[in-house]
């Protein structure tokens, strides 16, 4: 080959190179931009009053005076538009049986959506679901609010061979000439001092319960799930899975029986997460029963089967991977085949170990299927414990799955799934930093 | 002198344990009944701060099996129990007591741009069936119908196909959807879908049909007059101890305050305080 042609590829490839990486991380950031800022909208966003207001009542946080103190505030902002409700109620309608049934029906649509909006009329009983107890706690949300408030969606079906056209239809329209008609452009206008939205740190979302079903409050619960779920399964892992790589390395030899058990261990890693979740299932829960109903113990015992082989087969290479001479120098000065293992060769192999026990922490942080059956709800309070041998708990994996899908109010909260996926990313990648850095520091001492 | 240490907080775990495991109740089942459930367990725990009551939402099928596997107290179940299930229920040794906690209508959804206001029981079940498969038959646009239906583990999806399907069998075109949150979620981003759902999880996103010219509200479905109406239930095993957690959860829909919920929920109360 020519030396032009030579140099020619080699440029290309090197160019090759540098596009995928330029591709990698274009394609990184794509994923992760979204993630990181709808996710932070869980915790920093503009609060309203109501926010503040939830929070006292369910919290106790806040100062207040200074939140009585805007409450008065708002109450009076708000005033004109309960008694706009109430004048119009009272007003003589001098329309036909048809028109006023209609225009009933558009009445108690405004209410509805100023309930929605800004919470229970005054003088009302206290609803019992928290959910309706409280008006918008988001700006954006009561924005997006106002706006169903302010224009009827309706779909134009004229042309029947094609789908509706959205059309929004101003609300004031159907109230023209009443003593509700003004109420549309005071709540527009008004929309600041009847809420006062301030920008709010709501650092607390990683710690709080829930409140209704995820309607309002924090991921608490659901992030301590987690990490019992995560630290329990690496618990039952890691020795188990250590104490087997060191005996198919050390004591095994080569024997046919053995390579079976490798080439075992091997598939049972390309085995999809959902298997094992049901095996949890029908072994742990309905065959030995080892918990009344689902639990974390039964769930990080699934997670803990799951990430066994790749625990096993990572720390095999790590052992394998010591000089033999390490191990000649320990027979030499008379040491023992054991004693050999535990001080010589499992502290060389230690950050090859600890890097398959991060790979291992991430995946069982992250996976969803194996605690379908024997963990994860949707709903629990948070577990001391002792009470995770027993009992089931919400878990970060399971729950962004739960909110996206089957909660009634999918597009209300969904800020707080954004907020689990971040939680999520985040925990799993400071396990991974924390993982690196000892790694990092274990290989710096035993270099010396 | 470890050990002994060691082991005396071991038991003291486990005591501490078993004492905490009664004060706790697991509800497993229907996504549709699961609101309901949310919505009692966090108004039960707040009144009786120290019962943890976890729910779990995955179909009223796996409720029934939990609940013969005595790993759940209740099984939320949005159909009554099939045979099969009961028979393994008894041989099992647990007797499924049904307490119906509300009454709820299933909402034949479409896309708010879609000009159809209302089908028989008829064509949705021809849609289903696959006999009728463009909009253009019903008087709609000219669009293919995507036909959306439960999964088949679903309490929903099994009244369904009593009330509606006649228990014929569905076209191999209809998709499948997991639960009632995801089968909205499908219409309301989807212009030529067709979905049903409980009524609770209906919204302004998505337009319920009228069937046989009935809108599907609470008030047609109290009346028996919405056409694919049914109870909505929670089975214990036996009827549960007087006096106990258990017994208050599952008869809470029965006080004013449940009532409450249940409307403020969506759905169709059994009381009319």
């Amino acid at each position: 080959m020519r030396l032009r042609t030579r140099k020619l590829l080699d440029r290309s490839f090197s160019g090759l190179g540098f596009l995928s990486i330029g591709f990698m991380a274009a394609s990184l950031l794509v994923i992760l931009a979204p993630i990181f800022g709808r996710g932070m909208g869980a915790a920093v966003f503009q609060g309203t009053i109501e926010h503040r207001r939830l929070m006292m009542e369910k919290f106790h946080r806040g100062d207040r005076d200074m939140i009585e103190a805007e409450l008065d505030q708002v109450r009076a902002a708000r005033a004109p538009v309960y008694d706009m409700i109430a004048a119009f109620k009272e007003e003589p309608q001098r329309l036909s049986f048809g028109d006023r049934i209609q225009r009933r029906k558009s009445m108690r649509e405004v209410e509805d959506l100023v309930v929605e909006l800004l919470g229970p009329l005054p003088g009302k009983k206290r609803p019992i679901l928290i959910r309706d107890q409280y008006g918008e706690t988001r700006w954006d949300q009561a924005k997006v609010k106002l706006g169903r408030l302010l224009y009827i969606e309706e779909y134009d079906y004229s042309d029947r061979a094609q789908m509706g056209r959205k059309i929004l239809v101003p609300r004031e329209q159907k109230f023209r000439g009443t003593s509700l008609q003004p109420l549309f452009a005071y709540v527009e206008e008004n929309m600041e001092q009847m809420f006062l939205p301030r920008t709010t740190f709501y650092w607390r979302f990683l710690f709080d319960r829930s409140l209704d079903a995820h309607f309002f409050g924090g991921i608490g619960p659901e992030v301590l799930g987690t990490l019992y779920l995560t630290i329990m399964a690496m618990i039952f892992a890691i020795p188990m899975g250590i104490i087997a790589a060191i005996y198919l390395v050390e004591y095994a030899g080569d024997s046919s029986g053995i390579q079976l058990l490798r080439t075992c261990i091997s598939s049972l890693a390309g085995v999809p997460s959902i298997v094992f979740g049901l095996f949890g299932l029908a072994f742990f829960l309905n065959t030995l029963s080892i918990s009344e109903s689902k639990s974390v113990l039964a769930g990080s015992l699934t997670l803990a089967l799951l990430v066994l082989p790749t625990v096993i087969r990572a720390s095999e290479e790590a052992i394998r991977a010591v000089p033999h001479t390490y191990r000649e120098a320990a027979l030499s000065l008379g040491a023992g085949k054991w004693w050999t293992v535990v001080t010589v060769i499992l502290p060389a192999a230690l950050p090859g170990i600890l890097t398959s026990i991060v790979i291992s922490m991430g995946r069982a942080a992250g996976e969803t299927a194996p605690i379908i059956f024997t963990a994860a709800v949707s709903v629990g309070q948070p577990l001391k414990f002792w009470e995770t041998i027993s009992q089931p708990t919400p878990a970060l994996s399971w729950n962004i799955y739960n909110l996206a899908t089957e909660h009634e109010a999918v597009d209300e909260i969904r800020h707080i799934q954004y907020g689990m996926v971040l939680t999520l990313v985040l925990l799993v990648l400071l396990l991974n930093i924390t993982a690196i850095v000892l790694r990092a520091r274990i290989s710096k001492k035993l270099r010396g | 002198m470890n050990w002994k240490l060691l082991s005396i907080i071991g038991l003291s775990f486990v005591l501490i344990g078993s004492a905490v495991a009664d004060e706790r109740i697991a509800i497993d089942g229907s996504t549709t009944v699961g609101p309901i459930a949310k919505a009692f367990s966090e108004y039960y725990m707040e009144q009786n701060p120290g019962v943890n009551i976890t729910v779990s939402e995955s179909g009223s099928g796996n409720g029934a099996k939990s609940l013969i596997n005595g790993t759940c107290d209740i099984a939320d179940m949005s159909r009554f129990m099939k045979d099969k299930e009961f028979n393994a229920a008894v041989e099992a040794g647990v007797f499924p007591v049904a307490h119906v906690v509300a009454m709820d209508g299933i909402a034949v959804l479409v896309h708010p741009s879609n000009p159809i206001s209302g089908l028989s029981v008829e064509q949705v079940r021809d849609i289903y069936l696959g006999t009728v498969t463009n909009w253009k038959e019903l008087g709609g646009p000219n669009k293919k119908i995507i036909a959306i239906s439960r999964d088949t583990n679903s309490g929903t999806y099994e009244t369904f196909a009593k009330l509606v399907m006649n228990k014929q069998k569905m076209a191999a075109s209809v998709e499948y959807v997991g639960s009632n949150g995801g089968a909205r979620q499908r219409v309301q981003t989807t212009p030529a879908a067709i979905g049903y759902v409980g009524l609770g999880f209906i919204d302004h996103t998505v337009k319920p049909l009228k069937i046989n010219g009935i809108e599907p509200t609470m008030l047609t479905v109290s009346s028996g007059t919405y056409p694919i109406s049914r109870p909505l239930f929670m089975f214990t095993n036996g009827y549960p101890e007087l006096g106990g957690h258990l017994h208050a959860l599952v008869t809470l829909h029965l006080s004013p305050n449940g009532q409450e919920i249940i409307e403020a929920i969506g759905f169709v109360p059994v009381t009319s305080y």
